[in-house]
């Protein structure tokens, strides 16, 4: 327990940190309960938002992050530390959501109606103003719309959508989660942002998709 | 450098050029620097498919921009996952108490099993082996050829006839 209180209370320093983290992993190799439990503290929040950004119902999220600190607890002995924790942590908490998925057949969610005039034009003042809304009830009222619009993409270009820009995950970080090249997941999420604004501009506006005469003529 | 001016993805929107998609995601997140960023700039300025690309990038970096990271699941949650991990490994010592007896039991069973699976096949094989030797036997049968044997005497006085005919009447 002492050997765990000192590991807690190193200093939070950039550079140390790294080592702290690994100095609980020891601990927590070894069977002690408390550095685990501090492992769970530091990245409950990181792997919520990753389980989320790929199971999305709220009901589930738990279950699922509970199931992966269990079996990172169960297979703590075998983790070589030659990668980050946090790596091997939310590698398995992505197979965990693929298991979940595939067992429970869970299929998307998907909203039947599209958004109505008043909801477009309200979005559409989101996005123009470059300002989040100022009421709590329009703050909610377009992140529901744009729920309902990322419900349009496909599954991967959401996800990815998702870890970056709502839950923060770095392009690096993606990269090593999910097994991918650091230029792919730079291309797949330009690709998703271009798949985004297809939806936007064709569920929204109906308007015609082709930047307008101005713009074109721009670099001419 | 390449125009792409007509470069437009299947909902006829204007697409950028495959070759500075990654660039672009980096300049996007402004972590584009030094000779790539020069390079792409020079792009922008004779492509309109990558220019409009960026700017629709842009837009949907405002629309993500409503969307809220999920909430911290809170202080009590370690304890719950911890709770959860002990209940766990409760069951799991529970399940090994009985777990050297049922190994041993399946050992008993798997030897049972086989020993009776020799005993089956040597008695096949003892049975296959009779019937072949027997139909052996039987092929190779030669009938015998020996005299008939002498009819037994049933009484006394046939006993003395019997001695009489094989000595011929001599003692």
């Amino acid at each position: 327990m002492a050997a765990t209180a000192s590991a807690l209370s190193l200093p939070v320093s950039r550079r140390e940190k790294g080592e702290e983290e690994r100095q609980l992993v020891r601990l927590a190799q070894s069977g002690e309960e408390a550095a685990f439990e501090e492992l769970i503290r530091r990245h409950q929040q990181r792997v919520f938002g990753l389980v989320s950004g790929i199971l999305r119902r709220r009901e589930d999220v738990e279950d699922v992050v509970q199931q992966v600190f269990l079996k990172v607890f169960v297979s703590l002995k075998r983790f070589d530390q030659r990668a980050a924790f946090s790596t091997w942590l939310y590698k398995i908490s992505v197979n965990e959501c693929w298991d979940y998925l595939r067992k429970k057949k869970v299929r998307p969610l998907v909203y039947e109606a599209d958004l109505s005039e008043e909801q477009v034009s309200r979005l559409d003042g989101v996005v123009s103003a470059d300002q989040p809304p100022a009421s709590s009830s329009d703050r909610a009222e377009a992140r529901d719309l744009l729920e309902r619009m990322m419900e349009k993409l496909p599954e991967q270009d959401r996800e990815l959508l998702v870890l970056k820009e709502v839950e923060g995950f770095s392009v690096q970080e993606l990269a090593e989660i999910l097994d991918l090249n650091v230029n792919t997941v730079k291309v797949r999420l330009f690709r998703a942002r271009a798949r985004l604004m297809d939806v936007y501009r064709r569920r929204l506006h109906s308007k015609p998709a082709v930047p307008a005469e101005g713009k074109e003529g721009k670099g001419k | 450098m390449s125009m792409n001016a007509e470069n437009r993805n299947a909902e006829n929107n204007y697409a950028a050029c495959p070759r500075y998609e990654a660039a672009l995601e980096d300049h996007l997140q402004g972590l584009l620097r030094g000779p790539e960023a020069v390079m792409l700039a020079e792009h922008l300025q004779s492509c309109a498919g990558c220019r409009a690309a960026l700017e629709d990038a842009a837009v949907s970096a405002r629309l993500l921009a409503i969307a809220e990271p999920s909430p911290d699941p809170g202080v009590g949650f370690s304890r719950i996952v911890m709770a959860r991990i002990r209940q766990q490994l409760q069951t799991n010592e529970g399940r090994s108490i009985w777990r050297p007896l049922v190994s041993v039991a399946w050992r008993f069973a798997a030897s049972a099993a086989f020993a009776l699976v020799l005993l089956v096949s040597f008695d096949l094989g003892r049975q296959s082996q009779w019937r072949s030797d027997q139909s052996i036997v039987a092929e190779n049968r030669v009938p015998e050829i020996a005299p008939d044997r002498p009819d037994l005497p049933a009484n006394r006085d046939e006993v003395i006839l019997m001695m009489a005919d094989t000595s011929h009447g001599k003692q």
